[in-house]
Order: C-alpha cells, then structure tokens, then sequence
C-alpha cells in the first residue's frame, strides 16, 4: 500500500512537466518548460564551469571597447588590464546579465570588475541560464 | 552663489547609468530599444569629464527625468506592440 501511495504521489509531481511539453509553443511556456526542466534533471542542472568561462570571455572579446581580444584571460581585470573605465565596467555587467538572464542587484555588480569575480559569481548564482 | 542640491556621488550616477539601461531593455521594439541604450551610454559618456558641481547636478537630474520618461514610455509602448519581431532579432 505504501508503494501504491509512493506511485501516486510520484505520478502526481510529474505530471505538471509532462503536460507542459505538450501544450502550445508560445514563448512563455517554453521558457518555463525549459526551467522545469533544468530543475528536474537528476545529474548537473547547473552550467560547466567550462561554458561559464567560454560565454564570458565571449562576452567581454565583443565589448565594441575591448581593444585587444586575444589578450582577453580569464584573469583579465576591466579597468586594470583593458583600460575600460567605471561607465564600461556598467555595460559590461548589462551584457553579462543579458547573456546568462541575470538581474545582478547594484550592490554585487558594482563589485564586478574582472573575469574572474564575473565568472565566480555567475557560476554560484542558482538562476544562471 | 550657494547651490541647494547635493552633487551625485559615483554610485548614484552609476546606479542612475544601470536603471536607465535595464528601462530601456524593457522596451519590446528593436529600435527604440537600441537607441535608448545607445543614447544613455553616449550621453553619460559626453558628461564624463565635468567637474563643476552644479553642471554635474544638472546633468544628473536632466537623466533622471529622462528615466521617469522612458519608464512611461516602456510601458506605453508595449501595450501596442506589434506582433511582427524586427529582422535583427532572429537569431542566426
């Protein structure tokens, strides 16, 4: 009986993901299912740290003011090694955000200020996408 | 001679800088949207160099009232957005 309970119960939670794969594809319902998804997965629901670092330095090689990309590290600090300046370290962190669907609240972004702090924080952030 | 309003610190023209970027992201047309972000980043990077309180003061405020503008218009705007998506934004 507490097998048939556990089935039940079981049954019942899946459910809700099976039944949204399968209805319309407007984009609302993808980008849930696509959350649902992520957080019913068993194994790594979390981005590679090896991705993180890739998207990142993408990132920050298109910044239209990054004046050498191959010099692009992941140690690269903003202001230090790019000579960008505060206003840059801003537009960057915007185009993190837009990358990974991030809303970086201003206190941690203005902390922001090389790869490596961006690529720590993105990875350790559970909303990252 | 003696200017009633405080001058902006850095991270009140910075946190002014993030707010005004994400209203004009929250724009759904292609366009408006590009050009808000834009015109912000242009428009701060103009004043970078500005060094007498009052000017400072007045710039800070003239975005802020820029913001309180876009944020109206965001929402305007979207209440009649058209459902065909600009060229731009298909994806490769």
């Amino acid at each position: 009986m507490a097998s048939a309970l556990r089935a039940a119960m079981l049954r019942h939670i899946r459910v809700p993901v099976q039944t949204l794969t399968l209805t319309g594809c407007n984009s609302q319902s993808r980008i849930l299912c696509g959350s649902l998804r992520s957080m019913s997965s068993h194994g790594d629901d979390h981005l590679d740290k090896e991705e993180v670092i890739d998207r990142v330095l993408s990132v920050v090689k298109d910044f239209p003011k990054s004046i050498l990309p191959r010099s692009v590290t992941p140690d690269v600090h903003f202001q230090k090694d790019l000579g960008l300046d505060s206003l840059d370290n801003v537009e960057i962190v915007m185009a993190l955000e837009e990358e990974f669907k991030l809303e970086i609240p201003d206190k941690e972004a203005d902390k922001i200020d090389s790869c490596n702090l961006a690529i720590e924080y993105i990875y350790h952030h559970p909303m990252s996408s | 001679m003696a200017s009633g309003v405080l001058t902006p610190t850095r991270s009140e023209v910075l946190s002014l800088l993030r707010s005004l970027l994400r209203t004009a992201g929250d724009f759904s047309d292609y366009n408006i949207r590009e050009y808000a972000k834009r015109r912000t980043i242009d428009g701060f990077r103009q004043n970078r160099h500005l060094s007498d309180p009052s000017t400072i003061s007045a710039a800070f405020s003239e975005a802020k009232s820029q913001l309180e503008i876009a944020k109206r218009q965001a929402i305007v705007y979207n209440l009649y957005a058209p459902k065909a998506k600009s060229v731009m934004e298909i994806k490769q």
